[in-house]
C-alpha cells in the first residue's frame, strides 16, 4: 500500500531524485504478529528482562512506523560526528531532531506519515485531521497523545509571553491556526484561510512545534498549569517564566534544546552529555521508547550512541575526517576546496564520499538593489535593460571552468533542470556572453558617455560605480567569481567594487537597505514553494534586490514601499498557489509567477548550484549514496539515521 | 605598605566601573547585535530563522533598547545581586560558564609558565655568561627560530603529524573515557599525558623572547662594579651569579606579572582553538563573535580585574625583590 492513498492528499510533485540510489523508506500497517516478532537491542532486552524497563511491546506503539530498510541491521556501535563550538545546534537537529507530524521522502518529492500515521484534509485545505499512533510514548515512557499536540500549539506557540508572534508555519493570512483534540489520538488543525502548503511545512524543521513539548513535563514550567512557577523561576535565578521554559525545553533552533537531559523527546536518540557553553563533546543514547521498527520488527535505532565532538576550528574537523574519526559528516566539510584533500585520503580514513544534491538554483546570484536610497543609482539599477546588459557581459564559461572546476552550467534562476516546474526562459535567458551587444544596450539607455579610462558615466556626469557586498569567510568562491565578473564588466565599461565584509555587517547593511548590491547562493532549485525569495520580493533577509518591497508584502502593506504591479501580481499568485492543494492548479499558478519573474529580470545569476558532498565510513550501512542538501530537507535526517548501522 | 595596598584596592572600584562601561560600548561597536549574528550563522549553513523569531529574540533580550539602558540592566545585576546574567546563546548563567573553564585554564597557563621560565632563565643566564661563544650562537639561533614560528602553525603541523603519521588522538586535554568523568587519579594522569603538547607549543615562542630579555639584562649586570667586587672577595662564580645579577635581572619578569593574569583568559586563544582545548580563550572569542553581550562583557571585566590585581602583585613583589624600589 502506498503512502499516498493512505496519507490522504498525495503530495507527489517532483521527480528530480527518482534515480537516486539508496533506501526507499515506506510505512505500512503493523502486522498483527508484530508484538511477538519484535526484537530490540541486547542492552534494552537485558533491562527489560531484569524488570528495569517495560517489555518492548509495551514501549513501542501498537502501530509503529515501519521503515523498509535496505539491509536489516545489527545493533551496536557509535556514530561520530563533529560540531563547531558556537551556534551549531542545528548540526544535532539535522541528525536526530526532525520528528514532526509528517516527514519527507528520500527524493524530497512527497510527504510521508511520521508521528501521524494518516491524515485527512478537507476540500478547501482549511482543516487537517491527524491520526497519531496508538500507544506511542515519550522517551521517559509517558504516553504521547493528542493532548501533547494541543498543548504545544495552544498553550505554547500561541502564548504571547512565550512567543511575541506565533511561529510562522502555523500562520496563514495573518492568523494562527487552531489545534483541537478529537480523541486521544486524533487532533485537528483549523485555519482561517486555505493552507495547502501546511503538510509540506510540517515536514520541514520549522514545522516541528506540534511535537516539540511534552505536556506532562513542560506544564510544570507553564503558569497555566503551575501557579507556583514563580518559585521555580526564582530558584533558577531567571528573570521570568518564558526564560525558564526556554532554558529547560529549548525551541526548535536554539542550543538549549539540547542542554537538558531530563527533557522527554520522541527522537531516536536522547541527550546524555548536553550541548552547553563549556561542552567539548555532546553524546546521545538510544531512546528505549522509539516508535519506529524495520520491516522485520526490529526496534530502531540500530546504533547505540551518537557522539559529537566539538571543534572550534573547521581545520581540526578536516583532520578528524581524514584520520577516520568521523563516521558521517557533510556539515562544515562540504566546500569545494576540501574535496581534493578528502578524496585523496579516502583509503587512509576508511571512508567513501556521498553526493549531496544542491537544492539551490544558483551558485551565486547577484542582487542589484532596485530600491537604492540614491534616486540616480536607483533609476539605473532598476532599469531592466541595464541588468540584461550586465548579464550578457558575464563570461560564464570562464567562471565555471576556473572557479567551479567545470562542474556547472550557465543559469539564471528557477527550479533545477528535471524539476516538473523547470522554466526554460527563467533559467537560461541572457546567459550567453556577448559584450558587443551588452555595450550597445548600455549606449542605448543613455549610458554612452565615458571617462578617460573608458568607464561609463551616469547621466548626471558622475562615474557609474557600485559595490557588491560579499562575505569572504562564508563563500570564498563568490569573491573569486566576483573578481572575474569585475573584469568582464570592465570590458563593457562598468566599474564595480568587490566589497568583502563581515557577515553581521552584510546583514545590517541589507536590513537598512544601505547596500548597492549583494551576492548569495540563489535558493528555490528543489523547493520553489518553500523558498521563493528569488522569484518575488518575499524574504526580508533574503530578497536583497528589494528589501522594502518584502517588508510591504510581509506586513500586508503597513511597512516598506509599495512594489510595482508585476510584483504585486506575483505576491497574489504565490498566496494562491500556497492555498491550492491540487498540484496541477498550483503548478499553473507558479508557471504564471515564473513568467512574470522572467519578464521582470530582477536578479542576475551566474551558474547552476554545484552539488556538495559528504563523507561516510565504509562500514556504515544503509546510507543513501545520494540525497538532497537543503534546510527544508535537513540532511541527513530525512535519510533516517536511525536505520544506519555498522557492518563490522 | 598596608596603607598603599588599601589605597590601591579602593582605586580599583572606580577603575572597574569605567572599564566595564568602556568594554560594554566596545563590544557593541561592531555592526549588528546578537540576533544579527545568530541569523547570519544559521544562514551560513543555508538554514533559515523563522522571521517571527528574529524580532522576538531582539525584544526578549532587550536589544531593542538604548545601549545605556542595556548597560544599566547588566551592571546593576552584577553590583546589586552578583548576577552576571544569562548568556543569550546558551540560556545559561554566565558565571557558571566562566568558572567551568577557568580551572583548566589555570592548569595550562601555570604549566606553560613553569616550562617557559624553567627553560628560558637558565639558558638566558648561560648565554649571557658565555656570550659570543659557539654555544651562545646555537642557543640564540634556536630561540630566534622559536620566536619566528607562529604557535598556531606549530600546533597544526604537530597535529597533522600526530594524526596522519602516528594515528594518534590529538586535540583536547583528555582521552574520550575521561572527558566528562569526575576527577580521579586516572583523570589527572590522563591530563598530564595530554598537557605536554600544548605546553610545549605555547612555551616555544614564550621561551625565545624570555631568553633574549634575560640575556640582555644579565649582560648589563655582569659588568657592574659590584660583580667585580664580589668576585674579588672570592665568592664562588655560581653563588655570585645567583645572589646578585640574576636577582636584578629578574625585575622585568616580576613586573610582567600584571600581564600574566589576564593572559590566563585571553592568552593562547588561537592555539586553544586549533587544538580544541577546553580553556577559557575559545569561549571568550566565541562570545565576542556571537556578540553574546553578557558573556563577553563578563570575560572582559574579568580580564580587566585580573590586570589590576596583577599589577598590584607585581608592585608588591618588586618592592620585596629589589631594595632599590620604594613605594613613596
Amino acid at each position: 500500500m502506498s503512502d499516498r492513498t493512505k496519507g490522504g492528499k498525495g503530495q507527489s510533485r517532483r521527480t528530480i531524485l527518482k534515480g537516486a540510489a539508496g533506501v526507499a523508506a515506506y510505512a505500512a500497517y503493523a502486522r498483527p504478529a508484530f508484538a511477538q516478532a519484535a526484537k530490540e537491542a541486547p542492552d534494552l532486552a537485558k533491562l527489560a528482562a531484569d524488570g528495569k524497563l517495560p517489555k518492548l511491546a509495551d514501549r513501542v506503539s501498537a502501530s509503529p512506523l515501519v521503515i523498509k530498510v535496505d539491509k536489516i541491521g545489527r545493533y551496536g556501535g557509535q556514530i561520530r560526528r563533529g560540531l563547531r563550538g558556537s551556534a551549531d545546534h542545528n548540526g544535532i537537529l539535522r541528525m536526530v531532531g526532525n520528528q514532526g507530524l509528517v516527514r519527507w521522502n528520500l527524493a524530497f518529492t512527497e510527504v510521508l506519515p511520521n508521528v501521524a500515521e494518516k491524515w485527512e484534509v478537507n476540500a478547501d485545505s482549511t482543516e487537517f485531521t491527524f491520526h497519531l499512533r496508538k500507544g506511542m510514548k515519550w522517551s521517559d515512557g509517558k504516553p504521547f497523545t493528542a493532548d501533547d499536540v494541543v498543548f504545544c500549539v495552544e498553550d505554547c506557540a500561541k502564548n504571547t509571553d512565550l512567543y511575541k508572534s506565533a511561529p510562522s508555519p502555523l500562520v496563514i493570512g495573518g492568523k494562527v491556526g487552531a489545534a483541537t483534540k478529537v480523541d486521544e489520538t486524533t487532533v485537528k488543525f483549523t485555519f482561517a484561510s486555505p493552507y495547502a502548503l501546511f503538510l509540506e511545512q510540517m515536514a520541514t524543521p520549522l514545522g516541528q512545534h506540534p511535537t516539540l513539548f511534552p505536556k506532562h513535563y513542560a506544564s510544570q514550567f507553564h503558569p497555566k498549569y503551575n501557579d507556583k512557577v514563580a518559585d521555580l523561576v526564582k530558584a533558577a535565578n531567571m528573570s521570568d517564566w518564558p526564560t525558564l521554559f526556554r532554558a529547560k525545553l529549548g525551541d526548535i533552533e536554539i542550543p538549549s534544546r539540547w542542554s537538558n537531559p531530563e527533557k522527554p523527546t520522541i527522537d531516536p536518540w536522547v541527550i546524555k552529555e548536553p550541548y552547553t557553553g563549556g561542552a567539548t563533546r555532546v553524546t546521545m543514547e538510544r531512546n528505549p521508547y522509539f516508535w519506529q521498527v524495520d520491516q522485520e520488527g526490529n526496534q530502531l535505532p540500530y546504533v547505540d550512541r551518537l557522539a559529537f565532538n566539538i571543534s572550534q576550528d573547521v581545520e581540526s574537523l578536516m583532520l578528524d575526517a581524514i584520520s577516520g574519526r568521523l563516521d558521517i559528516q557533510e556539515r562544515h566539510l562540504d566546500t569545494l576546496q576540501n574535496k581534493p584533500t578528502l578524496s585523496q585520503n579516502m583509503q587512509k580514513g576508511g571512508y567513501r564520499l556521498i553526493e549531496l544534491v544542491n537544492s539551490s538554483a544558483q551558485q551565486m546570484q547577484i542582487y542589484l538593489n532596485m530600491t537604492h536610497k540614491d534616486p540616480k543609482l536607483r533609476e539605473i539599477l532598476g532599469n531592466k535593460e541595464f541588468r540584461q546588459a550586465l548579464s550578457l557581459g558575464i563570461d560564464r564559461k570562464e567562471i565555471i571552468d576556473i572557479v567551479y572546476l567545470g562542474q556547472s552550467e550557465p543559469y539564471q534562476t528557477g527550479p533545477r533542470p528535471g524539476h516538473p516546474w523547470y522554466h526554460e526562459k527563467l533559467a537560461r535567458q541572457f546567459t550567453e556572453h556577448d559584450s558587443k551587444k551588452a555595450a550597445a544596450m548600455l549606449d542605448k539607455i543613455g549610458l554612452d558617455k565615458k571617462d578617460a579610462q573608458g568607464f561609463r558615466l551616469r547621466p548626471d556626469g558622475q562615474k557609474l560605480f557600485f559595490a557588491i557586498d560579499v562575505i569572504p569567510t562564508l563563500y570564498p568562491d563568490h569573491v573569486d567569481t566576483l573578481e572575474l565578473v569585475k573584469r568582464h564588466w570592465a570590458e563593457i565599461g562598468v566599474d564595480i567594487k568587490v566589497n568583502t565584509i563581515e557577515r553581521a555587517l552584510y546583514y545590517t547593511r541589507g536590513d537598512n537597505n544601505d547596500h548597492d548590491a549583494a551576492v548569495w547562493p540563489g535558493p528555490g532549485g528543489l523547493d520553489p514553494m518553500l523558498d521563493p525569495r528569488d522569484f518575488f520580493a518575499q524574504h526580508p533577509q533574503g530578497s536583497r534586490y528589494a528589501v522594502p518591497w518584502t517588508l510591504w508584502y510581509v506586513s500586508n502593506g503597513k511597512d516598506g514601499q509599495e512594489p510595482p504591479e508585476s510584483q504585486k501580481q506575483r505576491m497574489k499568485l504565490f498566496d494562491e498557489a500556497r492555498a491550492t492543494a491540487d498540484m496541477d492548479k498550483r503548478g499553473k499558478a507558479m508557471k504564471a509567477l515564473f513568467d512574470l519573474t522572467a519578464d521582470a529580470f530582477e536578479t542576475i545569476g551566474v551558474c547552476l548550484g554545484v552539488n556538495a558532498f559528504g563523507i561516510c565510513k565504509n562500514n556504515l550501512q544503509n546510507v543513501p549514496t545520494k540525497y538532497p542538501n537543503a534546510w527544508s530537507w535537513p540532511n541527513p535526517g530525512p535519510a533516517l539515521p536511525q536505520q544506519f548501522f555498522f557492518s563490522t | 605598605m598596608l596603607r598603599f595596598i588599601i589605597v590601591r584596592l579602593l582605586w580599583m572600584i572606580p577603575s572597574l566601573v569605567v572599564i566595564s562601561f568602556l568594554s560594554f560600548v566596545l563590544i557593541q561597536l561592531p555592526p549588528g547585535d546578537y540576533v544579527t549574528t545568530y541569523i547570519a550563522t544559521l544562514a551560513a549553513s543555508n538554514e533559515v530563522v523563522d522571521q517571527n523569531t528574529a524580532a522576538e529574540l531582539r525584544q526578549r533580550f532587550g536589544l531593542d533598547q538604548p545601549m545605556i539602558v542595556q548597560y544599566w540592566k547588566w551592571i546593576s545585576g552584577i553590583v546589586l545581586r552578583g548576577d552576571f546574567g544569562l548568556s543569550f546563546e546558551w540560556q545559561q548563567p554566565v558565571s557558571g560558564l566562566i568558572w567551568e573553564r577557568m580551572a583548566l585554564t589555570l592548569v595550562l597557563t601555570f604549566s606553560t609558565l613553569l616550562a617557559t621560565w624553567g627553560i628560558a632563565l637558565p639558558i638566558g643566564v648561560f648565554s649571557a655568561v658565555k656570550k659570543y661563544s659557539i654555544a651562545d650562537y646555537i642557543v640564540t639561533t634556536i630561540s630566534f627560530l622559536g620566536l619566528a614560528i607562529p604557535s598556531f602553525l606549530l600546533a597544526l603541523v604537530l597535529m597533522y603529524f600526530a594524526a596522519v603519521e602516528l594515528g594518534q588522538e590529538v586535540g583536547g586535554l583528555f582521552s574520550e573515557q575521561y572527558l566528562n568523568a569526575p576527577w580521579s587519579l586516572g583523570k589527572v594522569v590522563d591530563l598530564l599525558h595530554h598537557l605536554w603538547i600544548p605546553v610545549i607549543i605555547l612555551a616555544v615562542s614564550g621561551t625565545a623572547s624570555l631568553i633574549r630579555v634575560m640575556r640582555a639584562n644579565m649582560m648589563d649586570e655582569l659588568n657592574k662594579p659590584y660583580v667585580t667586587t664580589a668576585r674579588a672577595k672570592g665568592l664562588s662564580e655560581f653563588h655570585l651569579l645567583m645572589k646578585y645579577p640574576v636577582r636584578i635581572a629578574l625585575n622585568p619578569f616580576i613586573s610582567t606579572i600584571a600581564w600574566l593574569l589576564p593572559n590566563l583568559v585571553s592568552g593562547s586563544i588561537i592555539v586553544a582553538i586549533v587544538m580544541s582545548l577546553p580553556t577559557a580563550g575559545p569561549l571568550l572569542l566565541q562570545s565576542l563573535m556571537a556578540q553574546d553581550m553578557y558573556l563577553a562583557g563578563a570575560f572582559v571585566l574579568l580580564i580587566c580585574a585580573l590586570t589590576l590585581v596583577g599589577s598590584l602583585i607585581s608592585d608588591i613583589l618588586l618592592a620585596l625583590a629589589d631594595p632599590r624600589i620604594r613605594l613613596e
